[in-house]
């Protein structure tokens, strides 16, 4: 139910235009009153640790500006001229028109005004993202139903052995969510499947999206987000799925994953298992390098964990900093709000990767609940650290602890192509961790030069 | 001069507010009254009467056509003795939210000052199904003050009109709206005018008049004119003129109470609505 909440994690359906702009060669059209989008954009962009507007993303978004002659006479009209306008002057391969509030309040039909330039052959898809019928986690799935729908659209499945679509990160509301898609689509390739990420600089774009029904399998990694579409796409094309709920964060968590994976694939186990020979050499090889550096500095580095993200990051950072880095969870706070009954299978998904963790597990989109919280448990100590967003920032900075940003809003770093996800994420976590203590200014270290 | 007396009439659809409205308005110009009748539906018949047929262009229709740029001339059309007569009008069935075009032009109206100082009225015939809020602006924006409620002895007249209520009720405690009085357009139903007496006790206000069935009012709604001017001699013309001297007197002004469903429908069965032989 909606209630008023302080410090904001999430945005409203609207801002599944971001979905769109993470499908290369897709370009979204707004149907919504002027700020609508901008505003979508500053927090699933800008504050998704800066990653820039895209083609036609941002200040460039095609917009019907809808005001109050919209509302009375409806704007269905205008809608089509905005369309028939960006098709000459946008060149993308995928139009998706996104409704706001406004609109779906007075019913305009945007999937209908779609359906009239897709009978002309255009390639324009239309879907109903009034921001009160949900949030962007709501908005990210109907807009990839409504893509399958309409524009990959009735096919007979031509199944290719090996070809895999990934599900796992909502673009941009997880900001790592480039790296992640690269990081499990690199170790599920040498596994030997073939994988669609569908978003982001590595996925081949809209006709990759065309494949989609031929694919063996639907891999979705992650609690609840996405289950529609796996499920949707089963019933659709006859695909079945493997739902694996944590993301992979280190070498534990990701050979699990690929053992799991190949199983349900029909993989030998002893191609899997070579595969995770290999990874977990390299990834214990640069583990050991830096045990010195912990043994010599462990009384000024942390080690209460508290975690502040959606449920799909959430459960893998606990997992790897409590199982492989010796952390002690403290808090971990869920704040993709997902539905009471998926809450107790997020609980058991977690507690069989991080033991007794299900107590501490607290689901609350309120930022300003979780920063009293964090506060509380707190108290004196200068051995915590918290991964969370910039909300979270300040308690670090006002009780002079660790800090790792991890969800929305990440207003203080710069975003490529990072991730914390996989055998690669697992080390990269590691240096990031680490490296804070020298931002400490009281580190002593008989290798350290000032 | 008096303070002008904003009054919107509300009832179920069908149940004669436009044509309870025009002749009304007939009644008070007879008198030297100086009214406007805004009509706030998007059928736009509402001064049809005043104005010896559909020659009004409405507001949202010049909006749509011409833009914001609106002269008042061109949407404000002077009909029976002087009536200042707008049409809200609305949008193509089955687009865009009518009830938003309502605010709409009653805010353009009140920004090209058609709400003059020498106006003693104002009315307000508001389509009978209040759908969405956009319909209770005139009650919710406090734009009238005074709701009188068309009804009939028929059931659903009498649901709508306690539902009505409900609105006003709501719309009383911040807005300051009230409740005028219940305005009985005959239906010639059996013991009609015990019922609506009994009904607008039990709503906290009263029976403001009883407009007798007559079939003089489907004459003169066929030649475009309102009874007083079509037949000025006839009794039902004298009904209308004694409507008007009811509304002009009426100081009586309450916060309904609207009723459960179970009171409405014991009241409805005592007066004989509900017995055996009654079929919808």
């Amino acid at each position: 139910m909606s209630s008023i909440i302080e410090k904001p994690r999430f945005s409203c359906a609207l801002a599944a235009q971001q979905t769109v702009l993470a499908i290369p060669g897709a370009a979204p059209i707004i149907h919504a009153g002027p700020g609508c989008a901008s505003k979508a954009s500053g927090f699933a962009g800008v504050q998704a640790g800066q990653q820039g507007e895209g083609y036609a993303g941002r200040t460039h978004v095609s917009c019907t500006n809808a005001g109050e002659k919209e509302v009375v006479f409806g704007g269905e009209k205008n809608l089509e001229e905005l369309v028939s306008g960006a098709l000459q002057v946008v060149k993308a391969d995928l139009f998706v028109i996104l409704s706001g509030c406004t609109a779906g309040i007075i019913g305009d039909d945007s999937a209908g005004v779609a359906g009239r330039f897709a009978r002309n052959g255009d390639p324009v898809v239309g879907v109903d993202t009034a921001g009160f019928r949900g949030n962007n986690y709501f908005g990210h799935e109907v807009v990839v139903k409504a893509i399958i729908d309409q524009y990959v659209g009735k096919v007979e499945p031509s199944v290719e052995k090996g070809l895999v679509n990934l599900w796992a990160s909502v673009p941009f509301q997880d900001a790592y969510w480039r790296g992640d898609l690269e990081n499990l689509k690199g170790v599920l390739e040498k596994l030997g499947l073939k994988v669609n990420v569908l978003f982001g600089p590595s996925s081949e774009g809209v006709s990759e999206w065309k494949t989609i029904p031929n694919a063996q399998f639907n891999l979705l990694v992650g609690p609840w987000v996405g289950l529609s579409i796996v499920k949707h796409l089963e019933k659709k094309y006859g695909t079945p799925y493997f739902h694996y709920q944590t993301l992979p964060v280190g070498a534990q968590e990701t050979s699990k994953f690929l053992r799991e994976v190949g199983k349900f694939a029909g993989f030998d186990s002893e191609v899997v298992e070579n595969v995770i020979k290999k990874e977990e050499k390299r990834f214990y090889d640069y583990f050991i390098s830096f045990t010195d550096f912990v043994a010599e500095q462990r009384n000024i580095l942390p080690y209460q964990l508290y975690v502040v993200g959606d449920s799909l990051y959430t459960s893998g950072i606990t997992s790897y900093l409590t199982n492989e880095l010796g952390f002690l969870p403290q808090g971990v706070y869920i704040i993709d709000d997902p539905s009471p009954e998926r809450e107790e299978k997020i609980k058991a998904a977690f507690e069989e990767s991080t033991e007794n963790v299900g107590e501490i597990i607290r689901f609350e989109a309120d930022g300003g609940l979780i920063t009293r919280s964090i506060q509380e448990k707190i108290g004196a100590s200068k051995k915590a650290i918290i991964f969370g967003s910039y909300w979270e920032k300040n308690i670090s900075k006002e009780t002079n602890n660790y800090f790792v940003n991890l969800s929305l809003p990440i207003a203080t770093e710069i975003i490529t192509s990072s991730s914390y996800a996989g055998y690669e994420g697992g080390l990269h976590l590691i240096e990031k961790i680490y490296s804070l203590a020298f931002n400490r200014g009281n580190l002593s270290s008989r290798t350290h030069v000032e | 001069m008096a303070q002008l007396r904003q009054i919107a009439i509300y009832g179920k659809g069908g149940i004669g507010k436009s044509t309870t409205t025009q002749n009304l308005t007939a009644g008070l110009v007879e008198k030297g009254q100086k009214v406007m009748v805004v009509g706030c539906d998007p059928k736009a018949d509402s001064t049809r009467l005043l104005l010896g047929g559909l020659a009004q262009r409405t507001v949202l229709d010049t909006l749509r056509e011409e833009g914001d740029d609106v002269d008042l001339d061109s949407i404000l059309k002077e009909g029976f003795g002087g009536t200042r007569c707008v049409e809200s009008g609305g949008p193509e069935p089955g687009v865009g939210c009518a009830g938003r075009g309502i605010i709409t032009s009653i805010g353009l109206l009140e920004q090209l000052g058609a709400y003059t100082e020498d106006l003693d009225y104002v009315f307000y015939d508001v389509l009978g199904d209040v759908v969405c809020g956009g319909f209770a602006m005139p009650i919710r924006e406090g734009k009238a003050q005074e709701i009188y409620i068309v009804a009939s002895g028929e059931m659903m007249a009498l649901y709508a009109a306690n539902n009505i209520s409900k609105g006003i009720a709501r719309y009383a405690k911040t807005g300051g709206v009230r409740l005028g009085g219940i305005i009985c357009n005959s239906r010639n139903v059996d013991r009609e005018l015990d019922l609506l007496r009994a009904f607008s006790k039990e709503l906290g206000t009263k029976l403001i008049y009883f407009v007798p069935r007559d079939n003089v009012v489907q004459h003169a709604e066929i030649n475009k004119k309102t009874v007083i001017e079509y037949k000025p001699e006839s009794n039902q013309a004298q009904e209308y003129r004694n409507l008007a001297e009811a509304v002009m007197n009426n100081t009586d002004l309450v916060i309904p109470n609207p009723m459960s469903q179970e009171r409405l429908e014991e009241i409805l069965s005592e007066f004989g609505l509900m017995a055996d032989d009654y079929q919808i």
